[in-house]
């Protein structure tokens, strides 16, 4: 099967076989982002699509002023929930490289096996702990250290940024704990045996080695948190309006399908950018 | 790694503390009021029981729920599973700038945010007059988790030698032959791996599903329904089980993806 593109193979079977391999993708994931692409282009005139094209929906994000400060304050809020992500996941991966033998997957495993716990629940558990009325508040109310109920984590912009950050940090200790893993440890002896400090050879030697490894726990969490929409819906209150629930709304309430079509490419737009710059930034600097 | 001074070690370890609580605290409090209850903001210590347990069965809600996710989460895994590897072999059969692009096409439902996967099919679906249903669910899933199917047998291939295909070609089995009892034996773990993975991605999948779904609900969404009213002792108990399993399943999962390593 892996010789099927051989010289012996005739030019129609091997046609034929990208055909076969292309269809699948191409039908349901290159197609549909295609049509996605075309839909922000219509308009709709009551409740219904009009096929003509049309650059109103992208005109109306630019000059109506209910969309770009809602714009520019959730990617602030997804270079936030990145940016505290990553300095968390940090040291936790380094310690994680540092343990031995079985107690090192061990927790690793700890660490990132709530990415695979119910996400719905997270959120609502997370809710239940710092919410107004949540346990956190009710305990330090009987304990006497508070008078009135902590308000700072019920549903407003906080609790979107702290509940994200919960739950995408595993996704940034793992590229970390990666790289780290991959750092060879004959330099680590050297720069010791050559005399730098241990400062000085994480500043010098683990730090930019593993560089690309934070870049991509910073774009991970990046994306992730800027394209959801259940998290602010659940935490975020009124306050807590980002701009996946605009997106979302066009698709529920709001009813304008081309325009939620168009603010998903200006999000898809945001996404490639940091894809490409991690990419640039993780690849060019520090890899020979 | 190198070793840090003993203040900063205690320091970081405080760190990797803290964040441990954040993440399990909420799920154990859930967990513990599966078996309490609250009183007018009371623990009533003397509540402990099975009790939330033993009516989940009867809960119709839940079992239909439950119900969907398995039936969508095997659906997915299988046909992600077939894909996956057709699409390995194929980009492992040989070097191209179409493999490449075909690559990239996978990777883009993993590398995008799930709300631009899911609006993507919803158009898709609309436009072509498919109605939405499980199926649109299970072909949303199925995109979503092909590429961890695909990138996990593909590095188990690449770890192959190819003399043991040529070996078994030599000694004259056909392809079919060399892929059935060859190269499918030295998969299977990767395969298993990628599958318990993949399973457990789609149980949950939350956002591709919401926007893809007919009137039929997965756990999540109905998770999501009730969490607007507030979580009972039954949706407790509920997690309590998800949550067991999962564990356990990744246990497995894990397992096998380590394989490889310890080689």
């Amino acid at each position: 099967m892996s010789g099927a593109t051989g010289t012996g193979t005739p030019r129609v079977a091997r046609l034929a076989l990208t055909a076969v391999v292309w269809a699948p993708p191409g039908l349901f994931i290159l197609l549909p982002l295609l049509m996605f692409l075309g839909q922000s282009f219509l308009r709709v005139q009551g409740t219904e699509v009009v096929y003509e094209p049309t650059l109103q929906n992208y005109i109306r994000f630019f000059t109506d002023p209910a969309f770009l400060p809602t714009f520019s304050s959730s990617v602030l809020l997804a270079i936030e929930v990145a940016a505290i992500a990553v300095l968390v996941a940090y040291p936790i991966a380094y310690l994680l490289a540092g343990l031995e033998g079985r107690a090192k997957y061990v927790m690793v495993f700890v660490f990132v096996i709530p990415l695979l716990m119910s996400y719905i629940i997270k959120i609502y558990a997370i809710r239940s702990l710092i919410g107004g009325n949540g346990f956190v508040n009710r305990i330090l109310l009987f304990l006497g250290i508070i008078d009135t109920p902590w308000t700072f984590f019920s549903l407003n912009r906080n609790a979107v940024l702290l509940t994200l950050t919960l739950l995408l940090i595993p996704y940034a200790i793992l590229p970390i704990f990666v790289a780290l893993e991959k750092v060879p440890r004959n330099l680590l002896e050297a720069s010791g045996d050559l005399g730098a400090s241990s400062w000085q050879t994480f500043r010098a030697i683990i730090l930019p080695l593993t560089l690309q490894g934070v870049v991509i726990g910073a774009s991970f969490t990046f994306v992730l948190a800027l394209g959801d929409f259940v998290t602010p819906q659940m935490v975020g209150g009124i306050e807590g309006f980002t701009f996946g629930r605009i997106i979302y709304s066009q698709f529920g309430y709001g009813n304008n399908w081309p325009f939620g079509a168009a603010l998903s490419v200006i999000l898809l737009a945001v996404v490639l950018v940091a894809i490409v710059v991690a990419d640039r930034l993780g690849r060019s600097r520090f890899t020979t | 790694m190198m070793r840090v001074a003993v203040p900063i070690r205690m320091a970081l370890w405080t760190v990797a503390g803290a964040v441990l609580v954040l993440l399990y605290g909420p799920l154990a409090v859930a967990m513990f009021f599966s078996f309490f209850k609250l009183r007018s903001n009371q623990v009533q210590w003397d509540s402990f029981s099975f009790e939330a347990y033993g009516k989940l069965p009867a809960n119709e809600n839940v079992i239909d729920a439950l119900g969907n996710t398995l039936l969508v989460g095997s659906a997915a895994v299988a046909a992600a599973l077939v894909l996956g590897t057709l699409l390995a072999f194929y980009y492992h059969g040989g070097r191209s700038r179409t493999r490449e692009w075909l690559q990239l096409v996978i990777f883009l439902p993993f590398l995008m945010p799930p709300i631009l996967t899911g609006l993507a099919l919803l158009i898709f679906f609309r436009q072509i007059d498919f109605p939405r249903s499980l199926v649109t669910v299970v072909i949303g899933h199925t995109v979503f988790v092909l590429a961890l199917v695909y990138r996990n047998v593909l590095a188990r291939l690449q770890t192959l030698s190819r003399s043991l295909v040529e070996a078994s070609l030599d000694l004259g089995a056909s392809r079919w032959q060399t892929f059935r009892h060859v190269l499918l034996p030295n998969l299977a773990t990767a395969l298993l791996a990628a599958a318990i993975l993949a399973f457990a991605l789609s149980f949950d999948e939350t956002l591709i599903t919401l926007l893809v779904t007919g009137t039929k609900n997965t756990l999540p969404l109905w998770l999501w329904s009730m969490m607007r009213l507030g979580f009972t002792q039954d949706i407790n108990a509920l997690v309590t089980l998800i949550l067991v399993a999962t564990t356990a399943l990744c246990l497995v999962a894990a397992r096998y993806l380590t394989i490889p390593q310890a080689r």
